[in-house]
């Protein structure tokens, strides 16, 4: 474990050294090998299903594709970021780079944590990062707002969590993920317990996010610079399913009750946010309102508790990642060279970037799921399980993945299809580093389709 | 030998990830053998390695 994070630590200081020319290849070239080390985590050995085990953190199935993901997100932020930061003086650049380091380096604290409440610590030390990114290098004066929306909702949702967390350390004597399993079941009868129930489960809500309480995500998305969406929809949005996931093992008796609301809510939103998308003007609040409603399908997997239901909400989580960050990253393509995000006003660029309108087509398909791709099966084996629990849930789920394919055909038409504007008369060559940053992004999407074992999880 | 001079100076931060790997690589394996010592040294539990078996866990 601390082989990955003592040098994500040591590439803070290796920022701030290194010469002003060498800044962006130093820290990428770093950070990407600092990535292909994090791969060794695939191979778990261990019997326990627990490795690299230290005194406060550990990897197991569950956490290691998300470790992954962090880890190989922080060299595509940094390639993703190089033109947009190149006009300002260097010691911003430097913390620029700093905060998306600090960022890795709490991520994988907190994937890592073995204890409730150190997971807890580093769940709310991603706010201060992202806070700073999104209001400090945001695109418009909107943002503050966001970031006002951003850490209050994630806020308010999470302090109730710290409540409960201390009460289930009186209640059974430790928070360490290795010995709760093994506690005995709490009697979870009253009122109170109930409260506590949604106290455990609300900060995750929040953060993944249900229908209901997702304003802040568009906002945070559309107002954040490019490395700030990209982190924002490929990771920290997954710490409130891991965060779930972990969770769902001390509420064992109430859930089966108490989630209908919520599953109900999750699924509603499936079908809302992908109309919200249907009639969408602007490119990134689309990917945004597609991230809500992707993630809804995950929310209705976990809280369905079935094995299916959380190794589909794995696959998707993982999958829906690299899917929207890549997405993310094509829209800001589109942003560099029309300095606007409004869709009508950059149609047709097949015509003028060919190359660019095939990830454009790939990264649709994925988003629609199609069949070789890990987005389908995670959403077949989630749809699969909640199928099984009614019937009558085909009709949200089965409405949204049709709504899910309309919307991406038509994010796919408005942006590459159609007449090229008059307005856009000398528009900028695609570069090598766009086409890498979006192929680092697809294939490894690709490549998990051969070997989908690695982001299964414990269950299957 | 100036080039050489020029390169360290140039380019010694390079060095502080590959020695944070080398550092935390150590510090792992220390954790790893504080968290082995007892494997296999109960005197109850403990019993013979199967053949090409190297360690009763992992």
């Amino acid at each position: 474990m601390l082989k990955i994070l003592i040098p994500t630590f040591m590439l803070i200081p290796t920022t701030w050294l290194t010469p002003a020319k060498w800044l962006w290849p130093t820290t990428l070239a770093q950070s990407f090998i600092i990535a292909l080390a994090s791969l060794t985590w695939l191979k778990n050995l261990s019997e326990t299903g627990w490795s690299c085990l230290s005194t406060y953190l550990a990897t197991d199935a569950l956490s290691t594709p998300l470790l992954v993901l962090t880890c190989w997100l922080l060299p595509l932020m940094i390639l993703a970021s190089q033109k947009h930061t190149a006009l300002e003086p260097v010691n911003r650049q430097r913390m620029y780079i700093t905060l998306l380091t600090s960022l890795q380096f709490f991520l994988i604290l907190a994937f890592g944590a073995t204890e409730l409440i150190m997971f807890y610590v580093m769940f709310e030390a991603t706010l201060i990062p992202t806070l700073i990114i999104i209001t400090r290098w945001g695109n418009q004066t909107e943002r503050l707002n966001a970031g006002t929306y951003f850490l209050f909702y994630t806020l308010a949702g999470s302090l109730p969590l710290l409540v409960a967390l201390l009460l289930l350390q009186n209640n059974t004597g430790t928070l360490s993920l290795l010995t709760l399993q093994y506690s005995n079941p709490l009697p979870l009868v009253s009122y109170a317990d109930k409260l506590w129930w949604a106290g455990c489960l609300l900060a995750f809500l929040v953060k993944m996010p249900l229908y209901g309480v997702h304003l802040w995500l568009p906002k945070a998305h559309v107002e954040a610079p490019i490395a700030g969406s990209m982190v924002l929809a490929a990771v920290l949005l997954k710490l409130g399913g891991y965060g779930m996931m972990r969770m769902m093992i001390m509420l064992e008796p109430l859930t089966e009750k108490l989630s209908y609301p919520f599953i109900i809510f999750a699924l509603w939103g499936v079908i809302m946010t992908g109309s919200i998308c249907l009639r969408q003007t602007d490119l990134k609040s689309l990917i945004a309102y597609s991230s809500v409603s992707h993630m809804g399908l995950v929310a209705g997997g976990i809280l369905i508790q079935t094995p299916w239901g959380f190794t589909g909400a794995l696959i998707l989580m993982i999958a829906h990642g690299l899917t929207s960050s890549a997405l993310f990253c094509l829209a800001n393509t589109n942003y560099e060279r029309t300095h606007s995000r409004t869709m009508i006003l950059a149609r047709g660029l097949q015509m003028v970037l060919p190359l660019m309108a095939t990830w454009w087509f790939i990264a649709s398909l994925a988003n629609l799921a199609l069949p070789p791709l890990p987005n389908l099966m995670g959403e077949l084996m989630i749809i699969t399980s909640l199928f099984s629990w009614s019937w009558w849930t085909l009709a949200l789920t089965g409405a949204g993945t049709l709504i899910t394919a309309a919307y991406s055909l038509y994010m796919f038409l408005m942006t590459q299809r159609g007449p090229l504007p008059p307005h856009l008369i000398a528009l900028e060559p695609t570069h090598s580093r766009e086409h890498l940053l979006i192929l680092l992004h697809l294939l490894p999407l690709m490549l998990l389709t051969l070997k989908p074992e690695l982001i299964w999880g414990w269950t299957a | 030998m100036v080039n050489f001079v020029a390169l360290a100076r140039e380019h010694w931060v390079n060095i502080l990830v590959p020695m944070g790997f080398v550092i935390g690589w150590y510090l792992d394996k220390q954790q790893d053998q504080k968290l082995t010592a007892f494997r296999n040294k109960s005197v109850l539990f403990s019993r013979e390695l199967k053949p090409g078996e190297e360690v009763t866990w992992k």
